[in-house]
């Protein structure tokens, strides 16, 4: 009988002494639903075996057969040392894909269409290739293939596509939370002179030319350092035959090797903050090298201890302290992982700004916790069940055997170190997970970096650094040096500077004079346009406002379409606005306070009429420039910050937040400067003005400022048919 | 612009699946219940897919309830009589599985990949959410606010996320596809706690899905757990209301625009179709095929390559139960005017209309079709459902073996023929999707 069966007897047996004398029970199998089934004995795992052989010229291939379906891919590895690329970051990847983009006897377009024709794939990137199709169109595809890596001819307006693209995504990347928090971290844990901690810039891209790219093919994509995979319906035989056949041309050279100081975390708890104004989220990754290759003899304990504190499944210790009991994210995990030449932990969670001491101190309590008590047994079992099975899982795909064999064959593992997994994986005890959790996991060595809104966290964090001191980065990991903030000087006031900055902008001695020049000021327009990159494009967007007495409008519009796609009219106690979404609508309440409020010519001199209150709060550095910080609160109580120059007065950056349209918080920043005469109102106007709001950027310039002149009243008419 | 691929075809589930070389073997019965179940035995891996098909989609909602059926996929996770709240997914979890659930205009399908050592906790899963799922207001109220996220994540928030439900509203007048599966967030809130156990008892019925089993399994052994867990669920006892509606012909171009969150302008042209399992249903994604599939098709290669005037172009067919529609979808690139974009469209499908492919063009498609056929049965999980969908919408389980005997009897002649008989003016909905306001201060 067995195992399975002899479980279902005992169930069966209790059931029957349980209700003692059950009527018209079922002859078949029976069943007890109330309670989840026991499964039987864990099927025996029958791990595929891989064929491995070299060519001459030195290229090691792996084979793995499979005839399930009539399919085969091809997968080559050029196993190169990690390159350090100084000055041009990035061109070992522009010289990978462009070794798809032609050769010597064949355009990008025509091995499209060889490639189509087949039902095929073809792909190159840095470390090699990657190419699949059916069985019976393999000779035509790796051709193709033979002759990319044979004969490519890298052509140079291929390059400039690419070039363009990476700025791209650099440009979008420079708000992205996460793709800085990545950045910054790979820098602090690596150091930028290391390979792993190299960060691209725009000049590095503008740098990189197509001899670096043919230079960097020609000296490390070579037979004797790679590997190809191939998997599916082939035999070994036959693989030999195709390997020869495509691959046995392609000349063995000597290639550099590279070795790196291997990077240590050799310091106590640190805190660096990167600032993303106005932020509502902070991203926090609790972060460090660690010293753990593939293959390592712990590495599996060392997987385990931290699936158990947040790899993964959703029982882990951190997803169910911060998101189950205190709701401070939506998830919080770690990863654990071993690298080439250097390995990293790092833990974490993106939380709501007013939570963000309290999440670094439970992912500190849980760090601790992990690396210095013992976990439960149920814990452990959890995961080994969970690993046992998804292992099982993994072994469906012929590309896992594949990995397995390149594993091995790449680190030097043993040739049973998959055999034994489930063996392995089964040995673990506590106590081996506490010894690697002492090993790996180390808060007391830990960077708590955090990207986020310095205004509202910074202040609380200093606390977890054994220092005492937050460390400031830019989103490229430059240290940002703060200065001793100077004290304020005794009796200045917001209104005094408030003042000095009228004064600068009106070329003003007094107040009186200021309201006067005003006063004069009977009419203007303001013209202001911007370019957006989106996907490769470039549209203008254009703002113009409008203003007379009691009335105004402001309009904006995308130049290379050459519509509206928005405009607000206020005229007299009246509002409309007309939007390309929502169609026409009357403007009232708030909406219709803030229209008339921009419609203000004299606005600027009517603050405190207004329901605006200012309080002096400190001196800032912004962009090099001391300034004075000034809280500027309105009539709701919701806040702006303005920042006035304390050498020229202007007011040279603003941040404020607000509701957005579905009540989420909304946060912009505009940067100011350029300032000019507008035209012959004698008033001085910022002619630059860089706006961030979320994740978007836009730099405007303005193009015409003019007052003073007629402009027709028909321009604010309300039109609300 | 893969993630916009990967939106259109995922909105609405193809049929396409079928087998070049390797047969599929099968067996199929039914319970007396009316549960139509089909295994298939395969020792290669250790493991199983356990899954279930209910027949019941968004076409089969009330106008005024609509989002019920994907609603469900996500409130029948909430536990049954015998697995407490949040406890389902634990269970596979624990047992080293993946579980997940996804909703079409027709059909829903609930799947388990496990060790095969845990077919029947599979089962067990299965059969609970079948025979006494947990449906309560609380489960709806937690399960609501989740459903809000996912539609702000995947619809509102997405660049042209909403070109599908665009389309479809105006394509349908009277049949129920005309609204989006994401359903309507007032008609959730609106609905009561017996409106949903209601919904729950006509439409999930043994008598009304498929249980679809592929893996490492022993049939007969099988075969008495599935009675042993499913056998006893009662069978239906109302009549499963079936969809009538039958949508007349569009009689001219529909054209309209529509504001989104985007940069660049589209051009979305939207024809009628035959339902899947048709004869001209096999030449019409032919003929998709030829504008679309690789970088050298015909819409790839004028508009993408050589005019540079779209920064994509794609054609999707969707693979529905009654009549449905092809999309043809286009961004603009810089400075193209969408007009213009659509002009080059409209050329490249009167090219089709008045000139036979070529035979080389046409050996492409039949090699494409080959390739993907394969492709799509590399796993346990594709070949359970790839059974499952033939045998619910076609009712024939061994078109998993055999439909691409269908595509192999289109000839050139019909794909021009269909050209001229589907991708006409009359026949179409045009939209332009063009950026809202700029954020700007």
């Amino acid at each position: 009988m067995s195992q399975r069966n002899l479980e279902k007897m005992k169930r069966i047996i209790s059931t029957l002494l349980i209700t003692t004398m059950a009527i018209g029970l079922s002859a078949q199998v029976t069943i007890d639903r109330t309670t989840p089934p026991v499964p039987g004995p864990a099927p025996k795992l029958n791990i595929g075996k891989a064929v491995n052989f070299e060519l001459d010229n030195g290229l090691k291939v792996i084979v793995v057969e499979n005839h399930k379906l009539p399919k085969v891919s091809f997968r080559l590895t050029v196993d190169m040392d990690p390159l350090l690329e100084g000055d041009k970051v990035g061109y070992s990847n522009m010289a990978g894909d462009l070794i798809s983009a032609g050769t010597a006897t064949m355009t990008k377009a025509q091995i499209d269409e060889e490639v189509d024709f087949i039902g095929g794939n073809l792909s190159t990137f840095s470390n090699g290739m990657f190419a699949s199709c059916l069985t019976k169109h393999q000779d035509v595809l790796l051709a193709i293939a033979s002759d990319m890596l044979l004969n490519p001819a890298f052509p140079q307006e291929e390059l400039d596509k690419l070039k363009k693209q990476a700025k791209s995504a650099l440009k979008s990347s420079k708000t992205n939370p996460n793709a800085i928090i990545g950045n910054v971290g790979s820098v602090l844990r690596n150091g930028s002179d290391h390979p792993y901690g190299e960060l691209q810039t725009k000049a590095h891209v503008d740098a990189i030319t197509i001899e670096d790219c043919k230079s960097f093919y020609n000296t490390y994509f070579r037979p004797n350092i790679s590997y190809l995979v191939i998997v599916g319906d082939v035999t070994p035989d036959g693989a030999k035959e195709l390997a020869n056949k495509y691959f046995g041309k392609w000349e063995k050279a000597d290639v550099p090797k590279h070795t790196y100081p291997q990077p240590k975390a050799d310091w106590d708890t640190r805190v660096a903050f990167v600032n993303k104004p106005g932020a509502v989220q902070s991203v926090i990754n609790v972060t460090y090298p660690v010293s753990l290759k593939p293959g390592d003899s712990d590495e599996l304990t060392a997987k385990v201890a931290n699936a158990i504190l947040g790899g993964g499944v959703f029982s882990g210790r951190l997803m169910q302290n911060l998101r189950e009991d205190k709701a401070f994210t939506y998830g919080a995990r770690s990863s654990l992982s071993s690298g080439r030449l250097v390995g990293s932990f790092t833990a974490f969670a993106s939380v709501r700004n007013e939570v963000t001491d309290s999440s670094v101190q439970e992912f500190i309590h849980e760090l601790t916790e992990i690396s210095t008590k013992p976990v439960k047994q149920s814990e452990l079992d959890l995961i080994k069940n969970n690993m046992n099975g998804t292992f099982a899982l993994s072994l469906e795909r012929p590309q896992t055997i594949a990995r397995f064999a390149l594993n091995i064959a790449r680190y030097g593992l043993p040739a049973d170190y998959y055999d034994t997994y489930l063996e392995r994986l089964q040995a673990i005890t506590i106590a081996d997970i506490s010894a690697v959790a002492k090993k790996y996991i180390r808060p007391q060595n830990a960077i708590v970096l955090v990207v986020g809104n310095k205004e509202e966290c910074v202040d609380k964090l200093g606390k977890f650094a054994k220092s005492g001191k937050v460390e400031l980065y830019d989103h490229q990991a430059n240290p940002i040096v703060e200065k001793v903030k100077k004290p304020l000087p005794e009796g200045l006031t917001a209104a005094k500077v408030y003042d000095d900055y009228l004064y600068a902008i009106t070329g003003e001695t007094s107040m009186k004079k200021v309201a006067k020049k005003y006063k004069k000021l009977k009419s203007l327009t303001v013209v202001a346009s911007t370019k957006m990159e989106q996907m490769g494009q470039s549209f203008t967007v254009e703002m113009t406002t409008k203003a007379v007495p009691g009335m105004g409008k402001l309009e904006i519009k995308v130049l290379e379409m050459g519509m509206v796609v928005s405009s607000s009219v206020y005229n007299n106690g009246k509002g409309f606005s007309k939007n390309m979404q929502t169609g026409k609508s009357k403007l009232e309440g708030d909406e219709l306070e803030k229209i008339k409020e921009q419609s203000m010519l004299d606005k600027d001199i009517k603050m405190a009429e207004l329901g605006y209150t200012m309080t002096l709060l400190s001196i800032e550095e912004v962009n090099g420039v001391e300034t004075y910080k000034i809280e500027v609160k309105d009539k709701g109580g919701d806040l702006a910050y303005d920042y006035y120059s304390i050498k020229d007065k202007f007011k040279v950056y603003s941040t404020s937040s607000s509701k957005g349209p579905d009540g989420e918080p909304v946060s912009a920043s505009s940067e100011l400067g350029d300032y000019k005469a507008g035209g012959a109102s004698g008033i001085k106007f910022p002619h630059k003005r860089l706006i961030v709001t979320g994740e978007q950027e836009m730099d405007f310039k303005v193009s015409k400022i003019v007052a003073n002149e007629k402009i027709d009243k028909e321009e604010f008419k309300i039109d609300l048919d | 612009m893969k993630s916009i691929t990967a939106l259109l075809l995922g909105t609405l589930i193809t049929g396409l699946s079928c087998h070049a070389q390797n047969k599929i073997e099968f067996e199929e019965y039914d319970l007396s219940n009316g549960l139509h179940v089909i295994l298939h035995e395969d020792h290669t891996s250790p493991i199983v897919t356990v899954s279930v098909m209910y027949h019941v989609g968004s076409k089969n909602e009330e106008p005024n309830r609509t989002g019920f059926a994907h609603f469900f996929e996500h409130l029948l996770f909430e536990g049954s009589d015998n697995i407490e709240r949040g406890e389902f997914s634990k269970y596979v979890e624990n047992a080293g599985g993946i579980l997940n659930a996804n909703t079409s205009n027709d059909r829903t399908f609930y799947f388990e990949n496990l060790p095969s050592n845990m077919l029947e906790m599979g089962l067990w899963l299965e059969s609970e959410r079948m025979m006494h799922a947990r449906v309560d207001i609380k489960g709806v109220e937690t399960q609501r606010e989740v459903v809000k996220e996912e539609k702000r994540q995947r619809i509102d928030n997405q660049p042209y996320g909403s070109i599908v439900s665009e389309i479809m509203k105006r394509m349908y007048k009277v049949h129920p596809y005309k609204w989006p599966t994401i359903g309507s967030m007032e008609h959730l809130n609106a609905a009561k706690e017996e409106d949903y156990i209601a919904f729950y008892k006509n439409y999930y019925v043994p008598n009304n899905a498929i249980l679809s089993i592929a893996g490492d399994i022993t049939k007969k052994e099988t075969k008495e757990l599935i009675e042993a867990y499913f056998g006893p669920i009662p069978k239906g006892t109302k009549a499963i209301p079936a969809v009538t509606a039958v949508e007349p012909p569009l009689n001219g171009e529909i054209r309209d625009t529509v504001y989104d969150n985007i940069q660049l302008p589209a051009v979305i042209q939207a024809y009628r179709m035959p339902a899947n399992g048709t004869d001209d249903f096999y030449a019409v994604s032919m003929l998709a095929q030829l504008m679309s599939q690789g970088e050298s098709s015909r819409l790839q290669k004028k508009c993408v390559n050589e005019s540079q005037s779209a920064m994509f172009v794609g054609a999707f067919p969707f693979a529905l139960e009654h009549p449905g529609v092809t999309l043809s979808f286009g961004i603009c690139a810089n400075e193209t005017k969408p007009e213009d974009l659509e002009a080059e469209i409209d050329a490249e499908f009167k090219k089709v209309q008045e000139e036979l492919i070529s035979d080389k063009e046409f050996q492409k498609l039949k090699n494409q079709i080959e390739a993907n056929f394969v492709s799509s049965n590399a796993s346990m999980m594709g070949i359970a459902e790839s059974l499952a969908n033939y045998e619910m919408y076609l009712g024939d389980a061994n078109l998993a073996n055999t439909e691409i005997e269908r595509y192999q009897k289109v000839t050139k002649e019909d794909i021009k023929r269909v050209a001229k008989k589907y991708f006409v003016k009359d026949n179409r909905v045009v939209l332009y999707y063009l950026p809202k306001e700029e954020t700007a201060e």
